[in-house]
């Protein structure tokens, strides 16, 4: 059963990890940002997996929440689009 | 392109490599040793019938504000401190806010289409709901004052996206009542934490001599009310459009 659990860990995390890489090689601010709540999404999973409930209430509501809405706000003052290399 | 595979693939090998090492090869001697004695004394002392109590059957809730209890009274006057920077940055006179009350009603008013707006109201309410079980019975199950607070700011956000600022302020969420609620969230805190000093001749936040639960609860409930606010604050700060502010830091009154 543990074998199991951790299996679908690596999983998730794996999942995890490859959409903080798109979201870093994202050049719209704004799909970025989609991109790592995604990423958060699968980190959440990824606690629940690791049986820490309390933090997934909480990382779930600042991670998609609260931290993208005040990048939104930030991103809205500046341009959308990251120029050049 | 082929650069971006190269290190994508290179860091999915790293982590394969790492987990591998950690949960099959046993680098950290994790595995002989599950449960550390630290971890051993919380789970027999949380609800047991001994003086270490903290009669709550979730042992995260008793080691936030038990056990380790000073590390989140101190994380409260962190977030109060942060709170207190950005309302000082966005400071207004008296005359100020009276200009931004002109302005913003000059301001076109603008939301979103019907079907947007109904959903919110029928979302919001179930994130009401929701975060008032996680905070409320958090010193049951898991959750606490931060989660159900935090999961309350998503709440106010939503309002603030599908209706507006002025939709909060015409329910009675101004500014100043907000900061009221939070003060009475903070004074909530203090006064659990000082409690057993005066009452049960204890140490500071030895809530384990009150009665039963009300100790963790009393804390969870003003921690909700504490960060609810407090982000509710930072929103309604944040909310005023950038170019009233420009005018009025211009002096550019007409």
């Amino acid at each position: 059963m543990q074998e199991l659990h951790l299996i679908i860990l690596a999983i998730v995390v794996s999942f995890g990890f490859v959409f903080s890489y798109l979201a870093m090689k994202e050049h719209d601010l704004l799909k970025a940002l989609a991109l790592s709540s995604v990423q958060s999404t699968f980190f959440a999973l990824g606690f629940y997996i690791l049986a820490a409930p309390d933090i997934v209430l909480a990382y779930l509501a600042i991670a998609v929440g609260a931290y993208t809405a005040l990048v939104i706000l930030a991103i809205s003052k500046t341009e959308r689009y990251e120029v050049g290399e | 392109m082929k650069r971006d595979v190269f290190v994508a693939i290179s860091f999915l090998m790293a982590f394969l490599l790492i987990s591998y090492a950690i949960t099959v090869k046993d680098v950290l001697g994790m595995a002989e040793n599950p449960l550390r004695p630290l971890g051993g004394f919380y789970l027999r002392h949380a609800f047991a019938p001994s003086n270490l109590t903290s009669h709550s059957p979730e042992v995260v809730t008793a080691i936030v504000w038990n056990y380790r209890g000073f590390d989140t009274l101190f994380e409260t006057f962190v977030f109060f401190l942060s709170i207190m920077g950005a309302l000082s940055i966005f400071r207004l006179t008296e005359e100020q806010e009276k200009e931004v009350r002109s302005l913003e009603s000059r301001e076109p008013h603008r939301h979103m289409d019907l079907i947007t707006r109904a959903t919110t109201k029928l979302v919001v309410i179930m994130i009401v709901s929701i975060s008032a079980s996680i905070a409320l019975h958090g010193h049951l199950t898991p959750g606490g004052g931060f989660q159900g607070g935090s999961a309350m700011a998503v709440a106010a956000l939503l309002l603030f996206a599908a209706f507006s600022k002025f939709t909060l302020e015409r329910k009675g969420l101004t500014l100043r009542h907000v900061i009221t609620a939070y003060a009475f969230g903070l004074a909530l805190i203090l006064a659990t934490a000082i409690a057993p000093v005066f009452l049960y001749d204890g140490r500071l936040l030895q809530i384990n001599l009150l009665p039963g639960e009300t100790g963790l609860l009393n804390l969870d409930v003003g921690e909700y009310i504490a960060v609810t606010f407090g982000f509710l604050m930072v929103f309604l700060v944040l909310g005023i459009s950038e170019w009233i502010f420009k005018v009025i830091l211009r002096g550019e009154i007409e």
